[in-house]
């Protein structure tokens, strides 16, 4: 543990921080949620477009804030937390996308739907 | 295969003065995976608030659209972004070891949380004293439930600020309390993220 | 917004009150007096040989990853008698209350055990054996074996290591607790939902396995933490990636899982327990709940959890039988790469757990192929074992007749298991014993790997091997019960049992239950023999002693340090040159080769806050389980306050230096007291001071 000698300001994760790559990740993120807002109040598209544009955007809202606020990358500093995000990452897909998959088909076989009318106007991922 | 080679004189059997590794880099590895296995907590949650967001599962009660203000959130976005890049600042003020710099950031950092949270705490109370509280409805368990768990994550990070305004003085900048400077960040991060996740579905998706 | 509980509740108390002690109840007499009994003798001899500030300073307050990793075996092993004890209790009933004429005794209609006190005792066997046997001892053993293997001197987070263990004996406490202040849930292992709500289960039986199992799962994330970053950042100069040991791969990849999974596992809970003291409506029957969310959370965390305990006994096995082939392991890169498309598979499994829920064909089909598919790469990994042992020199040692036992259990599980991945098949069989058959065949292989574990690494640890006999004893008696009770038990599922009867009404079973019971009396006369077989070992130590590499045959780092190792692991940090590398350096004459000069170590030090912080955490259980909120607000106030104290701590350890080191080293290559003084590293602590 030589390491624990050297100097802590030095060690390459307090070096990485820059002011214009967090100023620029504030900006690109509140223009991506500003869009989607926009995008949501004129109400002007299709539920399922509607959803895949916003979720398009968060998207890009989350790679902003993974490539400018966790500044994450392949350095030697940073590619342990790449890679374990990577292959977390297919976990939060499976874990929601499956579960709701699975849920859709079961309300469609099991569950009688008592409010049709209401459920037409609300669109829910599950429907 | 290489592993069958001979040894020869080059040959080393002990690592004399072997340095090991990074106690920072051990630290911030860890406390990521820690923020990884939170993820997936969150990820949970929103697998329970997907398959809670039906009319049915409203009995009655209100349901996303007659709950949630698109508006209102894009102005909590603002806070709660705005409170992590005043703390990702304090820590570009930490490479010149500026204490007052990274104390001032910190400061600022609380003061935004604080107004996020005012917006949530408000709404939820709002709702209960309409008698929409968490116990109206699996809908509505499940909105709660996502809203406070959020909540709580964002009182832990503002305790853990406190305690870094007392350690910053005190010990300066040294290697353990540098490292939780970093995993702060990250943890401050990681509550922006999880709030875009929140703000798109919950807010936007329901409105 | 608390919800109204039936019974009595006081601000003091909580819902504490002393007919909540089951005194009444015959078999709890006999088990709390055994209780006592043992406390008695344990807590007795501590204070007679003036033990207590030994076991304060070298157990309860240690950082050293090996005693920490004993402890965790010891509370598995403990917790592995309590659930033991519980099958032969549900086997007895059953055989016992057979048919519409069975006699009941102590206030049972039929057998002995009213329906309420049965349905607690599978639930804790379930509760028990998967949480706090099973998941103890493997994490026991990673912790003490990875850290050598890789040549570290600790665990990247020492500290943290202890605090796991602290939780999980915490945790394992609130579950022994159960049995004499108040019940434990009655609705299985799972939390059958509905029944885990408060209208249907309104005692807090319920609570004492949801807090149990929620304390318990923290101290499994943050021990999955300490691994990856252990494996990660502190490998030996030369432990590329291919050149570590599978146990450490296989350690990897289960923590991964631990990782991911157990939070999942978490929001099912939490979101339970909102349901039971907030009043919120997830899983409730009406109110715009979905019963079925519950199940689904529940085993998205349950089938990966399965795959957390197995690929460590994969490990355990590929070093086990390697050793005794007195080979190289066949096919070492395809086993990492088994290890890991388990661990991925196990995310995309986990509804056959639940295929009768009828989420239609394409998502049965699904999940159907998604099961099958894990067969592939154990398949390969059971080709592997035995092409390692194809025209081997085996020697038939105690951990290898283990491993070779739990191969072939394995191989009954596994195809079974293929069977059950059919929804067709699984629909005729679901919930019948022929489920429990499958699944114990594979949590009775991950026993036999412990025990080939415990066999195997026992001199490492302690410096003598296990006695060879007894040892033989305990597995021939033991594996002929395993075989004895689990095929009658599939016979008896294709006769139509199902799972969980208090009562088994068809006389037509009656010959296969008194089978098993058979073989469970076998399971009592084995551990007999185990009994036996530690105390002759304890006996005969000095003949069994054993040097650095106890079995003279195996081939990875943690068999270069002596036995017992000593707290510092190693003098000087090796280099590694090879894969396998105690076998390269044996076969070119170097595995006797001592280091020229020490260099000073950097130890850290010792502290009570992770046994403060365990203690504080069970004690919150409790209060939470009560509801005695005063109390419950205090230890959580006092446990964030005790984790804020530590953070401002300023001691960072010791260092030992060279002349020490020497001294010590000198000592162990005389090799005369070793086994004798698991406590010398006490005697050279005390006199190092802090830096």
């Amino acid at each position: 543990m030589a390491g624990s000698h050297s100097d802590p300001l030095a060690h390459p994760e307090v070096r990485m921080g820059g002011a214009m790559r967090y100023i620029a990740g504030f900006i690109s993120t509140v223009a991506l949620m500003g869009a989607a807002l926009i995008v949501t109040l004129r109400h002007d598209m299709g539920y399922e477009t509607y959803v895949e544009v916003v979720g398009g955007l968060a998207a890009l809202a989350l790679l902003s804030q993974a490539v400018l606020f966790y500044g994450l990358d392949i350095s030697r500093a940073q590619i342990w937390k790449s890679v374990s995000l990577i292959l977390t990452v297919p976990l939060f897909i499976i874990t929601v996308g499956l579960t709701v998959w699975m849920f859709q088909s079961l309300d469609q076989r099991t569950m009688v739907m008592p409010n049709s009318a209401a459920a037409a106007t609300q669109p829910t991922l599950l429907q | 295969m290489a592993h069958q080679a001979a040894p020869d004189a080059n040959t080393r059997l002990f690592a004399p003065g072997f340095a090991g590794h990074s106690q920072i880099s051990a630290r911030t590895l860890g406390f990521w995976l820690y923020m990884l296995s939170d993820a997936l907590l969150f990820t949970a949650l929103f697998a329970a608030y997907a398959v809670l967001d039906t009319p049915m599962n409203a009995a009655g009660g209100p349901i996303a659209s007659q709950i949630v203000n698109p508006v209102e959130g894009f102005w909590q976005t603002i806070a709660i972004l705005g409170s992590v890049t005043a703390y990702s600042l304090a820590t570009v003020a930490l490479k010149t070891g500026n204490r007052a710099g990274v104390m001032l950031g910190i400061v600022a950092a609380m003061v935004l949380a604080v107004v996020f949270l005012g917006f949530g705490f408000n709404d939820l109370a709002t709702l209960t004293a309409q008698g929409n509280g968490m116990d109206r409805s699996g809908y509505l368990s499940a909105y709660f439930v996502l809203i406070l768990t959020h909540a709580i994550h964002m009182l832990f990070g503002l305790i853990w600020m406190l305690v870094m305004l007392v350690q910053i003085p005190r010990d300066g900048f040294n290697e353990m309390v540098v490292a939780r400077l970093l995993n702060l960040r990250m943890f401050w991060q990681f509550q922006a993220t999880v709030w875009v996740c929140v703000y798109i579905y919950v807010y936007m998706i329901g409105a | 917004m608390q919800v109204h509980v039936p019974g009595p509740w006081s601000p003091l108390f909580g819902r504490l009150t002393l007919d909540q002690i089951p005194y009444n109840i015959p078999i709890l007499q006999y088990t709390f007096a055994g209780a006592m009994l043992a406390a008695i003798v344990v807590v007795g001899a501590v204070l007679y040989f003036k033990k207590v500030g030994y076991f304060w300073r070298e157990w309860l307050t240690t950082v050293d990853h090996k005693k920490i990793g004993v402890m965790y075996i010891v509370i598995g092993l403990v917790m592995l008698f309590r659930g033991f004890a519980d099958g032969l209790l549900i086997r007895t009933q059953q055989v016992l209350a057979n048919g519409p004429n069975a006699p009941g005794y102590m206030g049972a209609q039929h057998g002995f055990l009213p329906p309420f006190h049965f349905d607690q005792v599978y639930s804790a066997h379930g509760t028990i054996m998967i949480l706090f046997a099973a998941t103890p001892i493997l994490t026991g053993f990673q912790n003490i074996v990875v850290p050598l293997q890789l040549g570290a001197r600790d665990m990247a987070f020492p500290y943290m290591n202890a605090l796991s263990l602290w939780l999980t004996a915490g945790a394992a406490g609130l579950v022994m607790l159960s049995l004499f202040v108040g019940d434990f849930s009655a609705a299985g292992w799972v939390g059958l939902i509905p029944l885990t709500e408060l209208p249907y289960s309104p005692s807090t039986g319920v609570d004492y396995w949801m807090w149990a199992i929620q304390i318990s799962s923290v101290g499994t994330t943050l021990n999955a933490i300490n691994m990856i970053v252990t494996i990660v950042e502190m490998r030996a100069p030369g432990m590329t990636w291919f050149r570590m040991p599978i146990f450490s791969w296989t350690t990897l990849s289960t923590n991964i899982i631990g990782l991911t999974a157990f939070p999942v596992l978490g929001v099912a809970l939490a979101l339970l327990g909102a349901d039971r003291y907030l009043g919120t409506h997830f899983f409730t029957a009406g109110m715009g709940g979905n019963l079925m969310l519950y199940t689904n959370l529940f085993w998205l965390w349950g089938h990966p959890e399965v795959y957390f305990l197995i690929l460590p006994v994969f490990g355990i096995l590929s070093e086990v039988v390697p050793t005794f082939c007195e080979k190289p392991l066949f096919g070492y890169v395809t086993m990492v790469a088994a290890s890991f498309a388990i661990a991925g598979v196990s995310w995309v499994v986990w509804l056959h757990h639940f295929f009768t829920m009828g989420a239609g064909p394409d998502i049965n089909g699904f999940f159907s192929v998604a099961t099958m598919l894990v067969g592939i790469p154990t398949g390969v990994k059971v080709f592997n074992w035995a092409f390692t042992m194809y025209r081997a020199r085996i020697t038939y040692t105690v951990p290898m007749l283990w491993a070779m036992f739990g191969l072939f259990l394995l191989l009954a599980g596994g195809l079974t298991g293929m069977m059950l991945a059919i929804p067709a098949v699984n629909y005729t069989v679901h919930d019948s014993v022929f489920v429990i058959a499958h699944f114990h065949c594979m949590v009775l292989l991950v026993v036999a790997a412990a025990f080939a574990g415990v066999s195997y690494w026992f001199p490492k640890v302690f410096g003598f091997r296990l006695d060879e006999s007894w040892g033989k004893a305990f597995f021939w008696t033991f594996s002929i019960a395993t075989l004895i009770v689990f095929t009658a038990m599939f016979a008896l599922g294709f006769e139509g049992e199902t799972r969980r009867l208090d009562w088994t009404f068809n006389t037509a079973w009656k010959p296969m239950l008194v089978v098993e019971e058979i073989g469970m009396i076998l399971y009592v006369i084995s551990l007999a023999c185990f009994a036996l077989m530690l105390v002759f070992s304890i006996v005969n130590r000095k003949k069994n002693a054993a040097g650095p590499d106890a079995w003279g045959t195996s081939r990875t780092l943690e068999w270069l340090t002596p036995s017992p190792v000593p707290f510092y692991n190693f003098a000087v940090t090796p280099q590694v040159n090879t894969r396998d590398e105690l076998a390269w350096r044996r076969k070119h004459g170097l595995d006797k080769a001592q280091p020229e000069h020490f260099e000073a170590i950097h130890m850290p030090s010792n502290t009570g806050m992770p046994f403060v912080i365990g203690m504080l955490a069970a004690v919150w259980g409790f209060a939470m389980i009560w509801r005695i909120w005063w109390l419950a607000a205090i230890s959580l106030t006092a446990l964030i306050v005790c984790v804020i104290i530590r953070s401002f701590y300023k001691n960072e350890g010791y260092h030992l230096q060279p002349e020490e080191i020497a001294a010590m080293e000198r000592d162990l290559a005389l090799g005369s007291v070793v086994s004798e003084q698991p406590d010398r590293s006490h005697h050279h602590y005390s006199h190092v001071e802090a830096h």
